[in-house]
């Protein structure tokens, strides 16, 4: 953005002088240069980044949406036993306006895709989408007609849960692993500074940080006793 | 009463004994509920004129039955007044169940939505009043046209319903299904007997094991094996065990939808303790896939008594707290009491059984009138209501976990000695002593295991009281290691169907309040 610029010591009239007086100038906005000028103020963004970012995801709220098996665990979740609040997201918003975040809880149908499409872009922004389940990942166990083979042909899904249903545990540490992942983001801190564009984390795989511990594991408990 | 209506693809099917020639068969299941008998009418259908009259002027419940049957088989039933697709999109080409269609998505075009298909799609979903013969404006009134779904709250899934309504009065609907529809019968074209157990759970989602009973019970008939008692009485356990975990979330979700927020809550804590018995001896929580064709997947784990006594004496005092709280609440009773209510006979003509029917005062349980996996050696009542009001059905439900764990406390007590496998052949998966004796034997294990049991060429069916009415699969086996086509019948399907005739003149709250009471999910409904 470009500023008209009048400084004071100009507007000091002489006699000939017309109104209005002072001399203007266009030039860059001040802060630009200013913020990456000092370690001080370099610092301020990124604390300012992660205050925005710790506010964001302490307070996500989802939106009511689910297709099926996997909905009733989500909703599981939700209740008393497993207590989503102790992170901030029980808050379940029935307008899609409202909500932070979308859960693909369930198989995603052809027929559902595009209403689930709408949904979506009925979202503002920022928003982010959680994939519970098979099916939602990948289609899973239903390689059919009228399923589409995961939701991420046509959504961008920030943290997929396996499992099918995937526990309320497996749902909660997901929510966990996208607070991690909203951490990291960054995004314009205002429509004015800085850069329009969201960068996204590149999260470790949760695969490759916990295989070593578990192909340690030798002895597994027999099913014959409770 | 109508039960089911659907068709077979017979033209790759062999074992046809002394049936007519045919390309497809189309069969209507009657049941008749005073007698407790049922028929079978099968009509022979030619490739060429794929084409038989409505019985929708005799049974009204026939009207989604053929439009599922033109959907997937594309055979036309004359003189239907509204012959659309009902499962898949209004866009899609083909007819699914045929057996030249394609099963697999990955055999198809990888699926893609463009903006221009993503308009496409939703002008195809916009619903226009003129296709279903209803005017815009009375002489006095323009009428508003409400889409409900097919993502609301109270909608308990992907269910759509457009209300045609006259300030808050609903002066006709149409339920708009078909955004579940999973392919299930399509499936078990293409798994093995044994393999397709796992996509039985996932029907009535929340029903468990209960939905693989029927399956197994029908491959059994078909195969020929006798279970031991300790059998049918572990699968008796588990399917009361899950009746009760399902009502529990009917009654959550029934009140949250009359704005009680607060109940939900609480049977989701009973539901946790439901789970912690079923994970103990299943090893899951919702889909456990348990029951296997001739047996159980392993057998009961030590210490389970006391594990499930628990959760038996933790119940009642709940169920009577939630009376007190919730069915003895004013504002609860005014909500339901007398609202959406039906009699037997509307019931019956629309297809509805479970706790639905039983709400009409019906007596009609398939556990008692033709009990199944032994549940005549089990004392229990039949609760019944005369209302058949949203109230009622949901009273009725409280009294049938009552009595499920009546059965349970006689399950601990009695638990018979036994295998957890019966001793036949076609057991799958075969008990491993047999693998061990020679290579005869390992060869035998081995083909059974990974191609699956071969099922004699026949036909059966097992119908079974589930979680939400009657369940019934109806297979046709044609000797091979796969169904040749597997039928599917579920309770919720009907009861979505009834809906428009007993919301019109109600209000929009009424009909929050009857869907509710109807407890439904959505795979149970599409498949």
């Amino acid at each position: 953005m470009t500023y008209t610029l009048t400084r004071v010591e100009d507007a000091l009239a002489a006699e000939n002088d017309r109104y209005p007086l002072g001399e203007r100038q266009r030039v860059e906005d001040p802060m630009q240069q200013q913020v990456h000028r000092s370690v001080f103020t370099g610092k301020l963004e990124e604390v300012l980044n992660s205050t925005v970012n710790w506010g964001r995801k302490n307070s996500l709220w989802p939106y009511n949406f689910g297709l099926s098996c996997c909905y009733v665990e989500m909703t599981t979740a939700f209740t008393s036993p497993h207590d989503i609040a102790r992170f901030g997201a029980e808050v379940i918003r029935a307008s899609p306006r409202q909500a932070d975040f979308m859960v693909i809880a369930g198989t995603c149908f052809v027929k559902m895709a595009p209403v689930i499409q709408q949904l979506y872009d009925q979202m503002l922004e920022p928003k982010w989408v959680i994939s519970m389940g098979s099916c939602a990942n990948s289609g899973g166990m239903y390689d059919i007609y009228s399923v589409v083979q995961g939701v991420d042909k046509f959504l961008p899904v920030d943290v997929y849960v396996p499992g099918c249903p995937p526990r309320p545990e497996a749902f909660l540490q997901g929510l966990q692993l996208l607070q991690d992942s909203i951490q990291e983001e960054r995004r314009p801190l205002s429509w004015v500074v800085g850069d329009q564009g969201v960068y996204r984390a590149e999260m470790p795989s949760q695969r490759e940080k916990h295989r070593d511990r578990r192909i340690q594991v030798t002895e597994l408990r027999t099913p014959d006793s409770i | 009463m109508l039960f089911d209506l659907s068709a077979i693809d017979e033209r790759l099917r062999s074992h046809r004994h002394g049936l007519p020639e045919a390309d497809f068969t189309v069969f209507y299941h009657l049941l008749s509920v005073s007698g407790n008998r049922d028929i079978m009418l099968k009509v022979a259908l030619s490739e060429r004129d794929l084409s038989l009259p409505t019985v929708i002027s005799v049974y009204r419940n026939a009207n989604w039955y053929e439009r599922e049957a033109w959907d997937m088989f594309g055979i036309r039933f004359e003189g239907h007044p509204n012959l659309f697709r009902i499962l898949m999109p209004s866009t899609w080409q083909g007819h699914p169940l045929r057996k030249d269609h394609h099963a697999r998505a990955t055999e198809f075009d990888p699926y893609t939505l463009t903006v221009e298909g993503q308009h496409r799609e939703q002008e195809a979903l916009q619903f226009k009043p003129e296709d279903w013969g209803m005017q815009r404006q009375s002489a006095d009134a323009d009428f508003m046209f409400l889409n409900l779904g097919p993502n609301h709250p109270s909608a308990h899934g992907a269910f759509r319903i457009v209300l045609q309504l006259d300030g808050e009065e609903i002066v006709d609907c149409v339920p708009d299904i078909g955004y579940h529809h999973r392919g299930a019968e399509k499936m078990a074209e293409r798994q093995s007997w044994h393999s397709f157990i796992p996509y039985t759970d996932r029907i009535d989602y929340v029903g468990g094991v209960m939905n693989n009973l029927p399956y197994v019970l029908a491959v059994e008939k078909l195969a020929g094996i006798e279970v031991t008692g300790r059998i049918q009485t572990v699968r008796v356990m588990m399917c009361e065990l899950f009746r009760i975990t399902s009502h529990l979330l009917f009654l959550g979700t029934y009140l949250q939808d009359l704005g009680a927020m607060s109940p939900v809550f609480y049977t989701f804590t009973d539901r946790q303790k439901g789970y912690d018995v079923i994970e103990a001896i299943t090893g899951f929580r919702m889909h456990p896939a348990w029951f296997r064709i001739g047996g159980l997947m392993q057998d009961l784990p030590k210490g389970w008594d006391t594990l499930m006594q628990r959760f038996v004496d933790w119940m009642p005092a709940r169920l009577r707290e939630y009376e007190r709280v919730m069915m003895e609440n004013s504002l609860v009773r005014d909500r339901t009491k007398h609202i959406a209510a039906f009699d037997t006979a509307n019931a019956l003509a629309w297809g509805v059984t479970g706790p639905n029917l039983r709400a009409t005062g019906c007596d009609f349980d398939l556990r008692k009138q033709r009990p199944y996996s032994g549940y005549e050696n089990f004392d229990f009542e039949i609760p019944l209501a005369q209302n058949g009001d949203a109230f009622d059905r949901g009273q009725l439900r409280i009294d049938e976990m009552r009595q499920s764990l009546r059965i349970l406390q006689q399950c601990i007590n009695n638990m018979p000695a036994g295998d957890y496998k019966a001793d036949h052949p076609l057991t799958t998966p075969p008990p491993r002593e047999r693998m061990l004796e020679h290579i005869e034997t390992l060869i035998t294990h081995f083909l059974q295991v990974s191609w699956g049991p071969v099922l004699p060429g026949n036909e059966s069916l097992q119908m079974i009281e589930a979680t939400k009415g009657i369940n019934s699969y109806y297979l046709t086996s044609d000797g091979s290691t796969m169904s040749y086509r597997t039928r599917i019948r579920t309770p919720s399907f009907p009861h979505l169907q009834q809906i428009p005739e007993l919301m019109r003149g109600g209000f929009v709250p009424d009909l929050i309040a009857h869907l509710g009471s109807i407890d439904f999910v959505m795979a149970d409904v599409d498949r």
